[in-house]
Order: structure tokens, then C-alpha cells, then sequence
């Protein structure tokens, strides 16, 4: 009970905390473009791509539960070993987790980049015109830098604290809105192919990637929680909100107008005016607490990878405070790559596949490379009886 | 949790065989640990050679009235003189008197120098006889001291108007007549090496977390300093991080705040000779609860506690938002507010992160001055520097009308918090946020924000999370968190502080 180490009554994730760790990492730079991506490809019926979206995702994320909980209090690092390797010969599970565990951490690596970037156009270009690129993610940066000093229960509470600043924002703009929609925007529902129909879906699904980073912080769920249940909450808000803000984006302009919107989200907060509110025009204000959004997706990707690593080379809290200042430097080279922001956007779908890969694949293969396994245990168990 | 107790109980064990060397420590080392012998004046000059040639340490040589030779040792001006001559001088020379002690309510024996030369020090007057090896230590403690009056600091509108004063035995007797729990449990301490500083931790037993209140006293035990002036000084060094902004721990002069406290299951840390008492651990509801809150009605409670709960918001964020508005968003700010906030400026030759550091400036220097300033003068300081300076300054163009508006604003409303070691942390963060916001405009202002709430998510007192109950969350303690819930609601004492006994009103006792 020194001052240094702290006391560990409180190290345990309550489910509470889990739901805002999800929801808050759910929940990013990709709500500001939603309304125009889904609506490019189901039209009037754009609001239901991330109802089904948050479907698939809940399968995947039920894997991960699975996979944790058959694990339980170790992280996908921790347990990887053990789902490749056997007892016998340690070395063989290192060797086959690492593509699989660098896979993951690149991809989360690189979804910190592309992310700090998108938020750093869209302030740049349309609130602080004079400020350059480079200060907006320099800053982000650095407050990642800062929230990766601490250990994972500071990152549980800081997401628990920043949860209402993400939620009510979002609830706001779609709930104010209304004021100015037509309904008539969002029919006919029905003349949707089934085709469109998944590609809608999947323009929907990178507003979904960002739950993945469970894989690590499952482990430190208090035991008596439902897991499942915390995911299935916070993909209904995450989904409810969505839905919410395509419905709003779609009956306010109409599906034609948002394909010349680069930024939907931004035009309906703009055209938000509240009546005897001393603000006037609320998109600076907006983009400011949206900072907090984009702040717990990026972050929060970007601990996993740094406090993977720590697990991964088995060191303490400095280690991951040195890693992560180490590679914070050529990410900020990495997010300077595109040239513009349609290649940002590129990049960006892009990420989306690889997050719909990777948060389908790894849950799917482990799985599968478990059940072999447990096939096989039980034939040699029954092998020896016989 | 297992672990935690292992410490816990290995400390418990270091602690009890410490408990004997406690007098013991540095400057007393100096003192020979002799013992005393018969004569009386192979005595005196014993504890002379201890004192040096010092003027104030009065020997007082009589005969007893069975012709025996005694003196009366102590120092002048500590000590009661009419309880000396009474009940000492009186009782141990009259004849008719058969009492054999001198009649003092609290005597000890001793022959130990050591001892003696720390009571003579605290107010002792030390009785020794010819032929007799022990020495009385007579308790005749009685210095002047200030009467218990309205604490300055603290002041509420409905509530009990006295305060601690510098007397540590008047102060723990404050708490003790407000709580009259055999359960009250006060373990003393000596602190500082050449000030012998007395100190008690006060805590109530069955309420508070054990092995918390073990780590109090260890961590006070760890101090090991050469003077403790005022309780800061045990503040500085006991608490959990040293270089954040944030008291850790909550101070204050009111009694019924620390026996609230108590009952909440924290642990009160009395200081001799200051009226400030420590409380650990501490929250961030801090910064904007009142005693005051459970002695008014709920409504009028969670009101008021919401009004400061704004201005303390305002004394850290106005003249940020102002710059940020005026240099970066001016499109957000009504159009004929902006007109009426540009003419304003118009004169002003600086930015307005500049102006407003110069006012924020000028106004911290004002408050500096007026506390130092003695008493009749400091609220003529406050008008010319308010009214003449403030105008003056509009008038020359030096700043505009909105900023003057903005900084009174503000260090009104710096004031309204209850605490005032939490609201210099407020006025002393609102500087780098007003350069953030000079820079970035309203992301500099939420950068800021965001690593605040990172740093304060860190932070820990005594094991409690300082956000709780608002993270981790717990909706039972938000029930007396930013609202104030009706008595009868707050049945349970709050969770985060680990209380043993969790009830504070039980269901059957009360009307429904």
C-alpha cells in the first residue's frame, strides 16, 4: 500500500465502465461522414445500414466475449500463447500468435493515425482555418501521450468521465434538427435491392470498428458481469445514435443533397439554431466536445497497442510510457501521408474493410483452432480409457 | 485484497513495537537518558545542564512539611502560577494539610530525565523531593490562548458559529462534544523533530476502513521533519501525489464539518497550535460542498450547490471562452453583441489573451494586497483598485468594458467555493488555459480540459478515487453528489470511503 503502486480496490472494470469504453471508442470521426456514406448506397433508406451494421458487429463481438471469457482475466496478448502453443512447447504458440497479434496492433496503429487525421481536417478546414494540420495532431497527440502514462483503470474513468460529453452532444444535434425536417425525405422505404442493401452495410461497418480493443480490456471486467450484455448495450446506443443522425441527416437535406456534403454531421449542426440560445452558430462549440469523441476512439486504440506491447515484451508501466512516446513520432509522419482528403478518405474505407477482416477473422480462426483442439483432447482422452 | 491485508497486517505489527520509542526521536537525543537520583540538588542541576543558562526556566526551592528539601521546576509563562502556589506550594508545606501529593488533576510519576525535560517543555512544572528518586509531573498547562470564535475562513448562514482555535485539547473536544460515540477513537502522535509537535488522528471505530486509517498514521509516522508550524505542513508530506494541483486532502475550521466527516468514515488529522484541521481522504466534491448543504432544505441545498457548481466553472473557464470567442469564433457570438464587443475594442491595442492576462494579473495582485493590507485599509484598497483602477483603465483604452465585466465575474465567482485551499487550484489552472485558449481557441480550451480530467481520474486519496463517486460510478454516492438528495433518501453512509457500517438510519425508526 505504498504511494506509488495505489491500491487495488478499485481495479476491476464495472460493467458501467465497459459499456463507455465501447460506446465512447464506437463513437468517432466516422458519425460525421455517416449520413452521406450510408445514404450512397440505400438512397432514402440510409437509417437502416447501421441497424443491420451494429448486427454483424455484435457477432463479432459476442466471439470476443466468448473468447474472454474462456480466458478469463487475461487479454488477447496473454491468451494467444495458449490457443496456438501447447504446454509442452511454449515456443510454438509465441511463434504462431505473432502474425496475428502484430496484425491487430498494426491495424490499431495505423486506425490512430487515420482517425487523428480525418479529426484534424475537419477542424482545420472548417474552424481554425489558420491553424496548420501538423499543430492539430501534434496536440492530439501529445493528450494520448498523456492518457498512456496511466494504467488501465485511469483509462476506464476517463472514458467514464468523457461519456456524457460524446452522448448528449450527438443527442442534441439529431433531437434539434427535427425542427427542420421533412419526413416525406426519408420515403419510400421499400424500393431497396439487396445488393445495395450490403453495400450500404458495408459503408456502414467502419463506423463500427473500434470495439475490437475488448479483446484487451475484457480481461479486466469484474467477474460477476454479464459481458455480453455490456456489448449489447453499447451497440444499441452506438446504433440508436447512428440512427438517429442519418434519420436527421437524411430528412433534413434529402439523400441527394448529402452526396455533396463532405461532412453531413457538421452542415445539420450549423443548421441547428435553438431559439433564445445566446450561441449562434454552434459548429465550433460542437467540433470542441467532439474533441472528447475522437480523443477516446484514437486514445483508446492507441493504449491497446502501446499497453500490448507492454504485455507482449512482459515490462512494467515505464516501458509503456516510453513506447508510446516512441511511436508517436513516425505515427505522426504515417497520418501526413495522404495528400488530400479524398485519398484521407480512401485510406479510410479502406481501414473499414480491414477492421471488418480483422474483428471477424481473429475471433473466427481462434475459435476454430480451439474446438479442433478441444476435439482432439477429447479423442486422446477417450483413447486412453479405451 | 488478500495482499493488501498482509501489508496491512505487517504494519500493524512494525507499528505496535514502535509504539514505546515514540518520545524518543532526534532532538531529544541530545538529552542524556539519565535517571534521576535523591538529591535534590544533583537534580536541579541536571535538568539546568539539559536547558543551558535559559532565563525563563523558573526553580522554585521550598521546604515540605516534613522538613524535606523540593523544588518546583517549569518554564514561565506556560504554566499556571495560582495552581503552582495552591495546590502545589500550599499542599506540600501547610501542616494542617495531610494530603500527602501535591492536589493537580493529572500527576505522573518519573524518574526518567528525558521525560521530564519534554514535560517541563509542554507545560509541566516538575515537583521533585529530597530522598526521593521519582519526580511529580504536575499538569499546570496554561498559556493564553484564544477563545473559541466564528471561523474566518468558513463562514455559513444557518449553521454553528464556532470554530477550532490553536489549542489541540479544545479542538478535540469540539469534535468530542459533538459526538458522544465511545467509538471515537484518537490515537496521538508526537511530529517534528525540535517542535514536538502534538498531533491526534481522530476516527470513529466500525466506521472507518482499518487498514486506511493504519495508512494515515503510517504516512504521519514517515514524516520526519525538524518543525510542523501549521497542519500544511503534514498535508505537503502525507499526501498521495506531490506534484499535482489538486488538495488531496480536505482542510477546514468548522467541527461539525469534521464530525460529518467522521461519521462518513474519514479520518480527522488535529494539529496542535492551528485551527486548521485535515480530513482524509478527500474528494473532488470538495471543491463545492458545504456543511451548509444538509442544514438547509434539500431544494435550497442542491440549488445552491448548483450555482457554485457554475461558478467555479466560471472562475476557471470565463476569460478563456472570452479570448477564444473573441480571437477564433467570433460567428458564434450574437451579431450585435459582437458589434457592441468590437467598438469596445477598438482602443485596446493588445490581443485579448494579452489583455486578459493583464487584467487577471491586476486582479490577483489586488486580492494579494488586500489580504496583507491591515484591516480598516483592505476595503479601501478593493474600491480604488475595482472602481478607480477598472475605470480608469476603460477610459485610457487600455482594456475594454466586456473584459473588466469578465474578470470581476470571474473573481466573484473564484469566491463562491466553500473551500478556499481548492479554490486557489481553480484561479492558479485558470492561466494555462486562458494561453491554450489563446492558441487554439475552444480545442485549446477542451485540450486542457480533457488532460485535467486525465490527470484527476489518476488521482487518489488514501486509496479513494478522487472523481468518485462519478467515476468509477456509483449511484447511490450521486444521490449526494451534485444534487443534494433529502435526508431521508441518504440512508446509506457513501460507498467509496469503504465504511463498516453502512447504515445511517434505519428504516423502522422513522416516520415514512
Amino acid at each position: 500500500m505504498s504511494r506509488n503502486e495505489g491500491h487495488s480496490w478499485h481495479q476491476n472494470l464495472s460493467m458501467w465502465q465497459q459499456i463507455c469504453l465501447m460506446t465512447s471508442t464506437l463513437i468517432g470521426v466516422g458519425v460525421l461522414t455517416l449520413p452521406r456514406t450510408t445514404s450512397s448506397k440505400l438512397f432514402e433508406a440510409g437509417w437502416i445500414a447501421p441497424l443491420i451494421g451494429s448486427a454483424g458487429a455484435f457477432v463479432s463481438l459476442w466471439l470476443i466475449v466468448k473468447l474472454s471469457k474462456r480466458y478469463p482475466g487475461e487479454t488477447f496478448i496473454e491468451y494467444s500463447h495458449k490457443v496456438w502453443g501447447s504446454a509442452s512447447r511454449p515456443w510454438v504458440g509465441k511463434v504462431f500468435s505473432l502474425p496475428w497479434i502484430s496484425i491487430y496492433l498494426v491495424y490499431l496503429y495505423f486506425s490512430t493515425a487515420i482517425v487523428s487525421r480525418v479529426f484534424g481536417e475537419v477542424v482545420v478546414t472548417s474552424v481554425l482555418w489558420q491553424t496548420p494540420l501538423e499543430a492539430m495532431l501534434l496536440t492530439m497527440f501529445l493528450l494520448i501521450f498523456f492518457l498512456c502514462m496511466h494504467e488501465v483503470e485511469v483509462v476506464a474513468r476517463v472514458n467514464e468521465l468523457l461519456f456524457p460529453f460524446i452522448i448528449l452532444p450527438l443527442l442534441f444535434i439529431a433531437l434539434a434538427s427535427f425542427q427542420k425536417a421533412e419526413f416525406g425525405n426519408l420515403l419510400p422505404i421499400n424500393h431497396v435491392s439487396i445488393r445495395s442493401m450490403a453495400e450500404g452495410v458495408y459503408e456502414g461497418i467502419y463506423s463500427y470498428s473500434g470495439f475490437e480493443i475488448m479483446f484487451v480490456f475484457f480481461a479486466y471486467a469484474q467477474k460477476n458481469t454479464n459481458k455480453e450484455l455490456a456489448g449489447f448495450y453499447s451497440l444499441l446506443i452506438a446504433a440508436l445514435l447512428y440512427m438517429l443522425i442519418v434519420v436527421a441527416g437524411i430528412s433534413v437535406f434529402g439523400y441527394e443533397e448529402l452526396q455533396r456534403v463532405t461532412w453531413p454531421t457538421l452542415e445539420l449542426v450549423k443548421t441547428t439554431q435553438v431559439p433564445g440560445f445566446i450561441l449562434e452558430r454552434l459548429e465550433s462549440a460542437f467540433l470542441a466536445v467532439w474533441v472528447s469523441a475522437v480523443f477516446t476512439t484514437v486514445a483508446n486504440a492507441f493504449y491497446v497497442v502501446v499497453y500490448s506491447l507492454r504485455q507482449l515484451f512482459r515490462k512494467g508501466i515505464w516501458f509503456q510510457r516510453i513506447m508510446a512516446a516512441v511511436l508517436l513520432v513516425p505515427l505522426f509522419y504515417f497520418s501526413l501521408i495522404p495528400q488530400n482528403i479524398p485519398e484521407v478518405f480512401q485510406v479510410a474505407s479502406l481501414l473499414g474493410l480491414s477492421s471488418l477482416f480483422i474483428n471477424l477473422l481473429i475471433p473466427v480462426v481462434y475459435w476454430v483452432v480451439i474446438l479442433i483442439r478441444d476435439m482432439m483432447s477429447k479423442r486422446e482422452e477417450k483413447d486412453v480409457d479405451g | 485484497m488478500s495482499q493488501f491485508f498482509q501489508a496491512w497486517q505487517k504494519r500493524k505489527e512494525a507499528l505496535q513495537s514502535k509504539a514505546l520509542e515514540q518520545y524518543t526521536n532526534k532532538s531529544m537525543e541530545s538529552v542524556s537518558d539519565v535517571t534521576l537520583t535523591t538529591n535534590v540538588e544533583e537534580n536541579i542541576q541536571l535538568i539546568e545542564a539539559q536547558f543551558g543558562k535559559c532565563d525563563d526556566l523558573v526553580v522554585r526551592r521550598f521546604q515540605t512539611k516534613s522538613k524535606a528539601q523540593a523544588a518546583i521546576v517549569f518554564i514561565d509563562g506556560m504554566v499556571d502560577r495560582n495552581v503552582i502556589s495552591d495546590f502545589i506550594i500550599r499542599y506540600m508545606t501547610t501542616p494542617d494539610i495531610t494530603y500527602h501529593d501535591p492536589a493537580t488533576n493529572e500527576l505522573d510519576l518519573t524518574d526518567k530525565l528525558r521525560q521530564i525535560v519534554r514535560n517541563i517543555l509542554s507545560g509541566c512544572a516538575v515537583l521533585i523531593i529530597d530522598g526521593c528518586q521519582n519526580a511529580y509531573l504536575n499538569n499546570t498547562r496554561g498559556w493564553d490562548r484564544r477563545s473559541v470564535e466564528e471561523p474566518q475562513t468558513e463562514s455559513v448562514v444557518r449553521g454553528p458559529r464556532d470554530g477550532f482555535c490553536e489549542t489541540l485539547c479544545v479542538n478535540a473536544a469540539l469534535i468530542r462534544f459533538r459526538l458522544k460515540d465511545p467509538n471515537l477513537r484518537v490515537r496521538h502522535m508526537v511530529v517534528g523533530e525540535r517542535t514536538q509537535t502534538d498531533i491526534y488522528v481522530m476516527y470513529v471505530d466500525g466506521i472507518a476502513y482499518p487498514p486506511m486509517v493504519e495508512e494515515v498514521i503510517a504516512r504521519i509516522e514517515s514524516v520526519h521533519v525538524d518543525s510542523v508550524l501549521e497542519s500544511g505542513y503534514i498535508e505537503q508530506m502525507i499526501q498521495d501525489r506531490r506534484w499535482s494541483p489538486f488538495p488531496q486532502i480536505q482542510n477546514t475550521e468548522r467541527p461539525d464539518k469534521v464530525v460529518a466527516n467522521l461519521l462518513e468514515g474519514k479520518v480527522g488529522i488535529l494539529v496542535d497550535g492551528t485551527p486548521f484541521v485535515l480530513i482524509a481522504p478527500a474528494v473532488f466534491s470538495q471543491f463545492y460542498q458545504s456543511p451548509e448543504d444538509y442544514y438547509e432544505r434539500f431544494y435550497i441545498a442542491t440549488l445552491i450547490r448548483l450555482i457554485r457548481i457554475i461558478s467555479i466553472s466560471i472562475a476557471l473557464l470565463l476569460p478563456s471562452l472570452y479570448i477564444a470567442f473573441s480571437s477564433f469564433h467570433p460567428e458564434m457570438i450574437p451579431s450585435r453583441l459582437v458589434i457592441a464587443m468590437a467598438a469596445g475594442r477598438s482602443t485596446v491595442p493588445f490581443p485579448s489573451l494579452i489583455e486578459a492576462l493583464f487584467m487577471e494579473l491586476a486582479i490577483e495582485i489586488l486580492r494579494e494586497a488586500s489580504v496583507r493590507l491591515p484591516g480598516p485599509i483592505g476595503p479601501t484598497i478593493g474600491i480604488v483598485g475595482a472602481l478607480v483602477v477598472g475605470e480608469a483603465a476603460v477610459t485610457a483604452g487600455l482594456v475594454s468594458p466586456v473584459m473588466v465585466i469578465i474578470v470581476a465575474v470571474t473573481t466573484i465567482g473564484s469566491f463562491a467555493s466553500p473551500s478556499y485551499s481548492a479554490a486557489i487550484a481553480i484561479r492558479m489552472l485558470r492561466f494555462p488555459v486562458m494561453f491554450l485558449a489563446g492558441m487554439f481557441g475552444l480545442y485549446g480550451i477542451m485540450l486542457f480540459l480533457i488532460v485535467i480530467l486525465i490527470h484527476l481520474s489518476s488521482l487518489k486519496s488514501f486509496g479513494v478515487p478522487y472523481m468518485s463517486p462519478l467515476s468509477p460510478l456509483n449511484l447511490t454516492g450521486m444521490k449526494d453528489m451534485f444534487i443534494r438528495a433529502p435526508h431521508h433518501l441518504l440512508k446509506t453512509r457513501p460507498m467509496m470511503f469503504h465504511v463498516q457500517d453502512k447504515t445511517r438510519m434505519r428504516e423502522e425508526d422513522n416516520r415514512k
